[in-house]
């Protein structure tokens, strides 16, 4: 996961975008609150450059 | 002095040498201030060589200046900038403007000085490179070649008796005489114990040795070194006598247990001299020989 | 093998600027196994140029090979008709391979990725160090089978230098002072008289520029 942060430093693109969770696969619980988290870093970072300027 | 420092070395007089650092630039009214009031005090002064792998005026042409002023310049020279046919170029050069001591070391690496990105040279090492002083004495080169005129020198080496470990530094001291070195200025030694056990090994070679004095300017100045120059060792007790100095007081200090430590060498006959390096204090020179009695 | 590092995106990115018709070639040999230029980081590098292009707006056409190796005719021969549907070839391989490549495909633009570091080991996961620099005249038997060449930072024959300390080098503390390591190494093995002699200057001119090597069976008959 360092390395794919370091790869999207590189390129110009925030590294939160990406991240690893690790649960187990019936835990509804830490599902939801990665699910809550990745959502918030969506909202405070905008729309993904890539996405924004589609040409 | 009148002596040549090889007349010097061979009278059985305990030797004294000193050290002058050539300004980095072309001002050289500080230097030749320190090589007047030096050069009728010593046995011989050594002219550094980019000491430190910083670029600096260059040995061979301060010691040209020291012999046209009457002093008896000894030649360093390391292998870090030229390869083996510079050197010798420079050998024989430094014999026509008649500097005939050299003092043959491999010299600093690159990056500990100022110019971090210049090729790093190393085509000989200290113990080639006295081969080669003698090599050029029996009138060849290292290229096989004969000379329209053959070198004369008196050549030396340097020796770290704190080495740690010992063992590989003691191989390459007895190489180095191998190779043709008559005399040898150690790294500064403070622990004078030490440095006689290594004076009782060293004694089975016929070599001069002069023992390495650097002036303390501080108590800082002596934890410094211990932590960060490969070879030196100041005891404990020195370093406390520094830090118990009066305020204000800590370079005369420094230069009463320099010349203590000369006078105990001299006296007790433990080596054949001295090389004291002053570096950046070259004025107080004279005041360490005084109180060594030696003035 | 040899060891080299990817470029920053930075500098390749600049290197390809005013082309949009790239394609990337790996290398299976030295460069995969030193995980710089194998076909997992030809994915990877083009992941990234097409994220960068994106980023500014840009169209960018990037295609993806990886050959055996790059430093034998047979397989460069391999790219002769993908190459021709693209401006630019940015080759992921050592030295040798870019060159080699570029030799062959001598119409294109080939620039390379990666920077040629050394030869080396693989002294654990991810961590490659150098042995050997080819210096065409090899010290081994002498020194215990440690490289003073490679090893020691100034290369020295007649080592230690003075700046050893507790089997450190004055030039990064965090390197073995080779002479220190060769010392302890012949001392185990009974060996020490091997550097009581002392070793001649290195022979400069067996290292010629470039290197050229002829197998027996191969030297044309007189």
């Amino acid at each position: 996961m360092q390395y794919a942060k370091k790869l999207l430093d590189e390129v110009g693109i925030d590294n939160r975008r990406v991240e690893m969770f690790n649960m187990g696969a019936s835990d509804a619980q830490k599902f939801t609150g990665a699910a809550d988290e990745m959502t918030e870093r969506a909202r405070e970072l905008g729309p993904n450059p890539l996405r924004a300027k589609k040409p | 002095m009148a002596k040549s420092f090889k007349e010097a070395l061979e009278s059985g007089k305990f030797v004294v040498t000193a050290e002058v650092g050539p300004p980095k630039g072309t001002d050289i009214e500080e230097m030749l201030h320190h090589i007047d009031l030096l050069k009728d005090k010593v046995d011989g002064l050594n002219v550094t060589d980019n000491q430190s792998s910083v670029m600096r005026l260059s040995s061979i042409s301060v010691s040209h200046i020291i012999k046209e002023k009457g002093g008896e310049p000894i030649l360093q020279m390391t292998c870090r900038d030229r390869n083996r046919l510079a050197l010798e170029s420079d050998l024989i050069s430094a014999n026509i403007l008649g500097v005939d001591n050299v003092l043959c070391l491999t010299g600093d690496y690159i990056t500990v000085g100022d110019h971090v990105e210049a090729m790093p040279v190393f085509d000989l090492d200290s113990v080639l490179l006295l081969k080669t002083v003698r090599l050029l004495e029996s009138g060849k080169d290292s290229g096989g070649n004969e000379l329209k005129g053959a070198a004369k020198f008196c050549a030396g080496a340097i020796v770290t008796p704190e080495a740690n470990p010992i063992e590989p530094q003691l191989l390459k001291f007895e190489k180095k005489i191998k190779a043709g070195a008559e005399f040898f200025q150690t790294q500064a030694i403070y622990d004078l114990d030490n440095f006689k056990k290594f004076m009782k090994y060293a004694r089975q070679f016929n070599v001069k040795i002069l023992a390495g004095i650097v002036l303390l300017v501080s108590s800082g100045m002596a934890k410094y070194m211990n932590a960060n120059v490969p070879g030196i060792f100041v005891p404990k007790d020195l370093i406390d006598e520094m830090a118990g100095a009066e305020k204000g007081k800590a370079l005369e200090k420094g230069i009463e247990i320099a010349g203590r430590m000369i006078k105990t060498l001299k006296d007790e006959n433990i080596c054949d001299g001295v090389h004291i390096m002053a570096i950046g204090k070259e004025g107080k020179v004279p005041d360490i020989l005084a109180a060594a009695g030696l003035a | 093998m040899i060891v080299a590092d990817r470029k920053p995106l930075e500098q390749i990115s600049s290197m390809i600027e005013g082309n949009n018709k790239i394609l990337i070639v790996g290398c299976g040999e030295c460069v995969s196994v030193c995980m710089v230029g194998g076909e997992k980081e030809v994915e990877i590098l083009a992941s990234q140029l097409r994220m960068a292009a994106g980023k500014e707006g840009k169209k960018i056409e990037l295609g993806e090979a990886t050959l055996e190796r790059q430093c034998d005719k047979e397989y460069l021969e391999l790219l002769k008709d993908k190459i021709e549907n693209y401006d630019v070839v940015v080759s992921m391989a050592c030295g040798a391979g870019v060159q080699f490549l570029a030799e062959m495909y001598d119409h294109k633009i080939v620039l390379p990725a990666t920077n040629t570091r050394f030869i080396g080991v693989t002294e654990g996961e991810g961590i490659w160090t150098e042995r050997c620099r080819a210096c065409s005249d090899c010290v081994l038997a002498e020194t215990g089978g440690i490289c003073p060449v490679t090893i020691c930072a100034k290369g020295l024959l007649n080592g230690p230098c003075g700046g050893t300390n507790d089997g450190k080098c004055e030039v990064d503390k965090q390197k073995d002072c080779a002479w220190t390591l060769i010392y302890n190494r012949l001392n185990k093995l009974g060996r020490l008289d091997s550097i009581r002699e002392i070793f001649p200057a290195k022979k400069y001119n067996v290292q010629t520029r470039p290197g050229r090597r002829i197998h027996e069976a191969f030297k044309e008959k007189e």
